[in-house]
């Protein structure tokens, strides 16, 4: 391996990638650009579900309790309905995404010290969604059934509110929040997203390297030439790695700035991962390019390669402990989890190689995989 | 007889329908013999939708708890036993809780529930006691459902216990003032994940490979200069683009097929509530309207790389804000302001409506005339700026 060889190459492939114009804007700005709309974008917390309401008992009580669906701000009131019919369409044409039937005797029976049974319908297509409005459900039934509890033992037994408040409420749970005290979604989600950036935009930026040359022919001056295999390589991976780190940094100021993401671990730390996640995923795409015959097959491959993985298995909506066995099996198979997990650590929880050590070692053989598969695939001497 | 005059005797309308059919033909045929190409759609419409239908749950599961109980006391003991599967996975007992602290920076662990001593003592005797919870929100909304969930466990608990005590049971028959929550699931009555899952991802397929593979297939000929072989043969320029559409649509059609039929059905049981026909009706829309996206696409740019760039710049933001990946409601104004020209947003409630719901075209008529205006509007426009180009 020549280094001078290895410049010139870099060199010949930074040239065209910079003399693309479009090319080259779209490369520094879809980062951006990206960051920018799911940052300030992507809302993952589930808030204003649209319901509607059949209330059979109008009543002082019923209304109190219906009120405090109306006022929470994870509830978003559509109306009353005249009886379960209405709601049955109102559900189909997903104007609702839930309804609440408050029975006749709702109050009278409260008041006589009785169970109630308050019907709640669901609409049950987004499951994730159906399983946190269930609990909102529970949440508000929870607190007015305390209140009815308090002002019953009161009543009955003759307490002060506070010996009653005493009984129904012994245990408190003192929640903390730990590395996002605030729980805001940003903090979680930015971080996140730089990985899903540079995941896809690097991938996509090498898949064509390849075999643009392959389709256009071009190729053939490198077989013949005395290029090396690793020469041709490294030459090819270079430029892009350089564009690539540059959006890491760019993509980082925006989280501490844009953002105010607290970036509470090293530098340098960060960076190094960086480059070894680069070096992952721009090698992915030089792979893809190895392997088929036309570009229309690049894009395509690499974009479903890096996409949907990237959105299913790499932590960042869904913590990898919950995924089935076989799902997380594929997690590990991919640097995408390993890096998700460096850069929420090194942004939220300010912990360095000491603990992250083994998603580094991770993201270093694949690198290092990577490298080897390419070299071995690459042959100057083409079969075909 | 040459095939030429031949030709010449059938009317207008027929040869015009040839000339597109042969058109269709060529792309399906370079299409198929790009191997790597193919085999990585039968993929994507088979073996990931299975693997993403069987693999993830986004509800809450498995979230790892740690106690440090300083009580070891009945109470205790019940209270740590209420966190229970699938919600928590109980991983142990510590003693320290400092190292807890290690544990939850390292992510083997996302909550850490703290007991106090005298624990049970305090809530026999009526007094006000407290458990703390520490929580890892690096992923906010996980953590914040687990919370959640934690709250509602204690409460519970500290209720009965505290109505035990002046002798009233929650548990029997007895007569309180109590709600009970009777939850009702339509659609999908045992909320099965699988079938969200493996649904969402087949939309994810049709849409990205609707929209790359026109593009891709339009930009091609641009970038080799076979395009204007093609503008100097009898063919216009609708015809040029929309075979590109036919074919792709075509096999996407298939690939769904097979997704539907091969996958959906007799792996997860998905039903299929609404028409059969209706629902590929309407994916046929769907796949045009997003050829049309990439169409448009495909006339700014000059080569395929620039090609593949853009069209990630367009589905990214289809992909995550459209409503399958996060709740459509809770978003910010301006997005579901942006997302109205995302075909990708009406195509999910067809697809849900079709399937789960049993909806029929009075009820779908809107996303399904959104989706025909924007595909319309899309390829006329794209039409207008292949022709400027080349004329």
């Amino acid at each position: 391996m020549k280094l001078r060889v290895i410049r010139t190459m870099a060199l010949k492939e930074w040239k065209e990638t910079t003399r693309d114009r479009p090319f080259l804007l779209l490369a520094f700005l879809l980062p951006v650009l990206w960051l920018t709309v799911f940052g300030y974008g992507l809302v993952l917390d589930v808030e204003n579900i649209p319901f509607a309401v059949v209330d059979r008992d109008h009543s002082a009580m019923s209304r109190e309790y219906i009120y405090r669906f109306i006022q929470s701000r994870y509830f978003s009131f559509r109306g009353y309905a005249a009886d379960e019919h209405a709601l049955d369409r109102l559900l189909t044409e997903t104007k609702i995404r839930a309804a609440l039937v408050v029975p006749e005797r709702f109050e009278e029976q409260l008041a006589a010290g009785e169970p109630v049974a308050v019907q709640t319908l669901l609409d049950g297509t987004f499951p994730l969604h159906t399983d946190i409005a269930k609990g909102y459900v529970i949440a508000i039934n929870q607190a007015f059934t305390e209140e009815r509890l308090i002002d019953y033992i009161r009543r009955y037994r003759g307490l002060t509110y506070e010996q009653a408040s005493r009984i129904v409420r012994p245990l408190a749970v003192e929640v903390r929040y730990l590395y996002n005290e605030e729980v805001r979604s940003a903090w979680s989600m930015v971080p996140g997203l730089l990985m899903f950036t540079m995941m896809l935009a690097s991938s996509l930026l090498t898949a064509l390297g390849v075999v643009r040359e392959k389709e256009t022919g071009s190729i053939y001056n490198i077989y013949s030439s005395t290029v090396s295999r690793a020469e041709f390589l490294s030459g090819k991976l270079l430029p892009y790695v350089a564009i690539s780190m540059i959006n890491v940094c760019v993509l980082w100021l925006m989280a501490v700035t844009m953002f105010h993401v607290p970036f509470k671990g090293s530098f340098l730390f960060f960076f190094s991962a960086s480059i070894l996640f680069i070096l992952c995923t721009t090698g992915i795409g030089l792979l893809i390019s190895l392997l088929v015959q036309t570009q229309m097959a690049a894009l395509i491959i690499t974009m479903v390669v890096a996409m949907i993985p990237t959105i299913l298995f790499s932590g960042l909506l869904v913590p990898v402990a919950s995924l089935s066995q076989g799902a997380q099996v594929q997690a590990h198979l991919l640097p995408a989890m390993y890096y998700t997990n460096i850069v929420r650590g090194s942004f939220l929880k300010g912990v360095g190689a000491d603990v992250l050590w083994s998603d580094l070692l991770a993201l270093a053989l694949f690198a290092a995989a990577m490298s080897a598969v390419t070299y071995q695939l690459f042959s100057k001497r083409p079969k075909t | 007889m040459t095939d030429g005059s031949e030709t010449k005797r059938l009317p207008h309308v027929a040869r015009w329908g040839r000339r597109l059919a042969a058109m269709t033909w060529k792309e399906v045929l370079q299409l198929s013999r790009d191997l790597p190409l193919l085999l990585f759609l039968l993929y994507s419409f088979s073996i990931a939708v299975f693997v993403s239908g069987v693999g993830i749950t986004m509800q809450l599961r498995n979230a790892n708890l740690l106690v440090h109980d300083a009580d070891h006391s009945q109470s205790s003991r019940e209270l740590i036993h209420r966190f229970q599967a699938p919600y928590f996975h109980f991983s142990g007992e510590i003693s320290d809780a400092r190292q807890a602290l290690r544990e939850l920076d390292r992510g083997r662990a996302m909550l850490l529930l703290d007991i106090p001593p005298r624990f049970h003592e305090a809530l026999v005797s009526g007094e006000r006691t407290a458990v703390q919870l520490l929580v890892d929100t690096s992923n906010a909304p996980q953590g914040f459902s687990a919370a959640g969930y934690s709250v509602r466990i204690a409460g519970a608990f500290g209720a009965q216990i505290g109505l035990a005590s002046i002798g009233l049971s929650g548990n029997a028959k007895q007569s309180l003032p109590i709600i009970e929550s009777a939850h009702r699931v339509w659609f999908n009555p045992n909320q099965d994940e699988t079938w969200f899952q493996s649904m969402s991802n087949v939309l994810r397929m049709i849409t990205l490979f609707g929209v790359l593979l026109p593009a891709a297939a339009l930009v091609r000929e641009k970038e080799r200069g076979t395009i204007e072989q093609l503008l100097v043969s009898p063919l216009s320029p609708f015809q040029i683009m929309f075979s590109k559409i036919l074919a792709m649509a075509g096999i996407i059609l298939i690939a769904t097929c097979l997704a539907v039929y091969g996958v959906l059905q007799p792996v997860f049981h998905v039903p299929m509530k609404g028409a059969d026909g209706l629902f590929f009706a309407l994916t046929a829309l769907h796949i045009f309207t997003t050829a049309g996206l990439g169409l448009v696409a495909a006339t700014v740019a000059r080569n395929q790389a620039q090609v593949g760039m853009m069209t990630l710049f367009l589905v990214g933001p289809m992909m995550l804000l459209s409503g399958i990946t996060s709740p459509f409601e809770s978003m910010p104004e301006w997005v579901q302001t942006v997302m109205t020209f995302s075909p990708l947003k009406y195509y999910i409630d067809v697809t849900y409506g079709v399937m789960l719901k049993g909806a029929g075209l009075d009820v779908l008529w809107k996303p399904a005339g959104a989706m025909l205006f924007l595909g319309g509007t899309l390829f006329l426009f794209g039409m207008w700026r292949f022709r400027r180009q080349f004329e």
